[in-house]
């Protein structure tokens, strides 16, 4: 019964270490490039959506996807 | 629903817009913006709602611009953003006018993109006949 009760707790334990670094990592994770724009000279520029410009570019882009054009 | 440029560019762009819809079916909505900010074709009927949509694509496309120039790019010619649970797709046009459209989230977005390239040609045409009545 104790052998049982300390695997159980060594299970626990290691759940709660993965639960812990999974969120840990999503948090401080770069954002999901949701921004992509494309310039005259062909170059391409991604934003990711946790920057300043990124945040601005889907702000408004939510706006007309929920409304439509 | 087009409006402005006279009747012949009106019924021309929904004649374009109703082509790209038909070829892409992942389209929601459409809609074209002229260089000077004026929403010359819409899915909104004319009235607050769709002066709003306008006014907010106009500020995409000076935000846009603003990052090109910044980036010492020139011009951007497109733009993908997902957001909303969606995508809007944005083709610039010669004169700094806009060809946008917006998608569901699963919409296979380079076909989208490919096809509104392909009608950005006719649209221009479409606007340069308008200029020139």
């Amino acid at each position: 019964m104790k052998k049982l009760l300390r695997r159980l707790f060594v299970l626990g334990a290691l759940a709660g270490a993965v639960y812990a670094a999974r969120s840990y990592l999503q948090r401080h994770s770069p954002g999901k490039e949701t921004v992509q724009i494309v310039f005259d000279d062909g170059s391409v520029r991604s934003l990711a959506s946790n920057t300043t410009e990124g945040q601005e570019f889907t702000d408004i882009a939510r706006k007309l996807v929920e409304t439509g054009l | 629903m087009a409006e402005r440029s006279g009747a012949g560019t009106a019924e021309g762009l929904d004649g374009v817009i109703s082509d790209l819809r038909a070829l892409s079916e992942d389209i929601e909505s459409c809609a074209v913006l002229s260089g000077d900010g004026d929403l010359l074709s819409s899915s909104h009927a004319l009235g607050v709602e769709r002066e709003r949509v306008g006014a907010i694509l106009a500020a995409l496309v000076n935000l846009s611009e603003r990052l090109a120039r910044d980036s010492g790019k020139g011009q951007f010619s497109q733009l993908r953003i997902e957001a909303g649970g969606g995508h809007l797709l944005v083709v610039r046009l010669d004169g700094g006018g806009v060809l946008a459209a917006t998608t569901g989230q699963e919409a296979r977005v380079g076909l989208v993109l490919y096809d509104m390239r392909n009608s950005r040609g006719e649209v221009q045409k479409v606007l340069a006949e308008g200029d020139d009545r």
